[in-house]
């Protein structure tokens, strides 16, 4: 509630009034969308990542999870899961969105993927980048290729939570897809070798 | 007393209280709009420009919202960008004796900011079934005496589409058509030769060109976003908000009033008029009595009853108007019994640009013409084709530079659609008065029971099979039925609450939306349906609101009313 009444977008209130007064004159579609973007950018939220304070992670949850998070999609030329505070975005959702069923799974699934990793040979945070990206993959695996009993296992849920999360990013959309604020029309049929990136997701 | 006496008064400021405002406003008619729920001005919608990084739960319901609004989140609508139109349950309950799921918005504009848009005319065999089967009450209105309404209200709200000469699914006056993409495009052209089924754009209320009147100069043309649901600063769809009570407030002859919740009609006795409205306020608890020489009912179809219900006289004890006790019956939806997917193959080298705020059509084909099923009525078909995007590759093991790889590449194709089928009307269906649990505001809670019954079901069959048989013959791959438990309600499109008729002992409005007992008592919502076809129900409602808008004002010159 309060981002609604927040300065910003008192802000963006005055600077839609005008916009759909201009509208109703001349303006042309290209100048409403320079008006609106200018305004998203400036009013873009900052990356979650930025508070350490977790609402949901207890003990080394947090860690386990940015290490996963980090070797599903790491920081290489472009920007990776940590570059956009996925671990926080993860705490957030398994706090406010998820249901007592999914926390519980999650937390139970995080303990035996711990104890997998010991048993396996070495303690999952005591093991190097490429160790861990390889014991992700291997969980994965087994994850996939097991029966699926009351919901998403652990492995496929921090995955999924990653995912949703560096591609609802500005810097997941805007580095992998086209995502225009004001697409101002629908092109139905447009060859692909003519988009340099897939078209955002609705 | 002078300062609460209006010429009209309409009760709600959706999709039909924004055309009775509109047309009574303009014919000179002092009007009080009066809105249950808080103030909401063109241009200005919370969420309506939030880009996707600013949405909270990457858009997904919170458990907070499910807790506050437990009903209303049985639809998907109420994410973080949309939340704030849909009701809060706990402080608006209402009694389901049969599940019923009961979506609203209270605030100016109602539904019509955030309904789908689709726009279809009903048909002369719609106007004519009930007569013809025997079937509830005939409609005393024919497809020729609605038709110039339903130009009217295209023509003003701005409707694409295309024209297709089906009789089943009039045409009407449309804007440029959205396109359909290469897979939609496919789809239509084999369903058409295998099985000579006719798929079609549909038809919607987004501004795919500039509207053909210059009435509304708030708005502009369709932005391409698909947002449309959080309310559009561009006023690139049709909503009460945007175009109706606009056009209202230029006329200076609106009074809107928010937040006042009418509660109960004022009948006066000796001159077998309705006098006014009671209004409690939200925020005060204070009551206030309204008069008008003519009231509009537009709260939609259970709000509407239910202010009727709760109106008790000498005259009408059972409910005002009800004197063929229909008020409150014969409630109808569209069956929504699940939906039918599909992998495409091919197709990788297209795709599309742009974010289209509309699906395709497949008019109803069952019952009509030759074809005879063990039912009656029919169904309509809405859906779309796309390419699958990131999340298909949450179940797999691709990390790294490969997964960063896939996502940007555009998934494969994927279609799927959905079957409104039409509900006959069932006395059995029903809502009343609690007699014993109020609200917050000391009001009755209102009790709703209604259920899909026999004809429903030996439809849902069809509807369910013959998506798949269009698929399969389309040679799509893992086609996929998911039947779904459809509550009534759950197509957001109840109606029948007060059904109109030609026989006064057996229906609750005439054929102009006038309370056969009380003539200057207008129920333009969904309530007056006494049959519901199988389309999207807005566009009637906003054909009927006007004519009867019109037909109000005639007769107050003629001194009838």
């Amino acid at each position: 509630m309060s981002a609604i009444d927040s300065p910003a977008m008192l802000q963006r209130r005055e600077v839609l009034k005008r916009v759909a007064w201009l509208m109703g004159g001349a303006v042309s579609a290209p100048a409403a969308l320079a008006i609106l973007q200018g305004c998203s950018a400036k009013d873009a939220a900052p990356a979650p990542g930025a508070a350490a304070k977790y609402k949901f992670f207890k003990g080394a949850q947090a860690a386990v999870v940015t290490a996963i998070a980090d070797a599903i999609l790491p920081h290489t030329d472009t920007s990776g899961a940590l570059d956009v505070g996925v671990p926080a975005f993860i705490d957030l959702m398994l706090a406010d969105v998820y249901d007592a069923a999914a926390q519980e799974r999650f937390n139970k699934g995080s303990a035996e993927f711990e104890i997998a990793a010991s048993t396996s040979g070495k303690a999952f945070l005591d093991r190097d980048a490429a160790a861990r990206a390889e014991f992700v993959k291997e969980s994965l695996e087994k994850a996939l290729a097991a029966p699926r009993e009351g919901g998403k296992p652990f492995i496929l849920m921090t995955r999924e939570l990653t995912l949703l999360g560096f591609y609802t990013s500005q810097p997941g959309i805007s580095e992998n897809m086209w995502y225009q604020a004001v697409p101002t029309a629908y092109h139905g049929c447009v060859p692909v070798a003519q988009m340099e990136k897939p078209v955002y997701w609705e | 007393m002078d300062s609460n006496t209006y010429d009209a008064i309409v009760v709600g400021s959706g999709m039909s209280g924004g055309w009775a405002a509109k047309e009574l406003t303009e014919k000179g008619l002092k009007t009080l709009v009066l809105e249950r729920g808080r103030m909401v001005k063109h241009p200005d919608y919370p969420t309506a420009t939030k880009d996707p990084w600013d949405l909270p739960y990457a858009n997904r319901i919170t458990q907070e919202t499910r807790h506050r609004k437990p009903v209303q989140s049985r639809t998907g609508y109420p994410t973080p960008a949309n939340q704030h139109w849909f009701v809060d349950d706990l402080d608006n309950p209402y009694v389901e004796e049969q599940p019923f799921d009961w979506l609203r918005g209270y605030h100016v504009g109602g539904r019509s900011l955030m309904w789908a848009r689709q726009s279809y005319r009903f048909s002369p065999m719609d106007f004519e079934a009930n007569a013809k089967e025997g079937v509830g009450v005939p409609w005393p209105v024919t497809y020729d005496e609605i038709a110039p309404w339903y130009d009217k209200a295209e023509i003003f709200a701005g409707i694409s589409g295309s024209s297709e000469g089906l009789p089943q699914l009039p045409d009407g006056h449309y804007l440029p058509p959205h396109d359909l993409n290469c897979v939609e495009k496919d789809f239509q052209a084999r369903i058409a030769d295998k099985l000579g089924r006719k798929l079609i754009i549909g038809r919607c209320a987004n501004l795919t060109a500039p509207l053909t009147h210059n009435e509304s100069p708030q708005r502009g043309t369709c932005q391409a976003r698909n947002m449309c649901i959080r309310g559009c600063p561009f006023g690139g769809y049709f909503s009460s908000v945007s175009a109706t009570l606009p056009s209202a407030e230029r006329t200076g002859n609106m009074t809107l009033l928010p937040d006042q919740i009418v509660y109960e009609l004022i009948y006066d006795d000796a001159k077998a008029r309705a006098s006014g409205v009671r209004v409690i306020d939200a925020n005060t608890g204070k009551t206030t009595d309204y008069f008008a020489k003519v009231v509009f009912l537009c709260a939609s179809a259970l709000g509407s009853a239910y202010i009727m219900l709760n109106s008790v006289s000498s005259r009408f004890p059972n409910g005002f108007g009800n004197d063929s006790g229909e008020l409150g019956h014969n409630i109808m939806d569209h069956n929504k019994p699940g939906g039918t997917s599909a992998q495409v193959e091919g197709f990788l080298d297209m795709a599309y640009t742009g974010r289209r705020p509309n699906g395709f059509y497949i008019p109803r084909y069952r019952n009509v013409g030759k074809d005879k099923r063990d039912y009656l009525r029919g169904f309509g078909y809405q859906g779309r084709a796309a390419r699958a995007n990131f999340a298909r590759l949450n179940d797999s093991t691709l990390m790294g530079d490969e997964l960063k790889k896939a996502v940007r590449e555009a998934g494969p194709w994927n279609i799927g659609m959905t079957a409104f089928g039409e509900i006959i009307p069932d006395h059995r269906n029903h809502m009343r008065l609690d007699p014993v649990k109020k609200d917050k505001h000391g009001l009755p809670l209102l009790i709703v029971n209604a259920v899909v019954r026999d004809n429903e079901r030996r439809m849902e069959k069809d509807m369910l099979s013959d998506a798949a048989e269009m698929l399969e013959a389309a040679g799509y791959k893992s086609v996929t039925v998911k039947s779904d438990n459809y509550n009534v309600g759950n197509s957001i499109h109840e109606s029948g609450t007060a059904r109109m008729g030609a026989d006064p002992k057996k229906s609750v409005l005439n054929k102009f939306n006038q309370v056969h007992a009380c003539k200057n008592v207008f129920v333009t919502d969904g309530s007056f349906m006494p049959s519901f076809g199988c389309q999207n129900p807005s566009l009637t409602y906003m054909a009927f609101s006007a004519r009867a808008a019109n037909h109000a004002v005639e007769e107050l010159k003629k001194g009838n009313i």
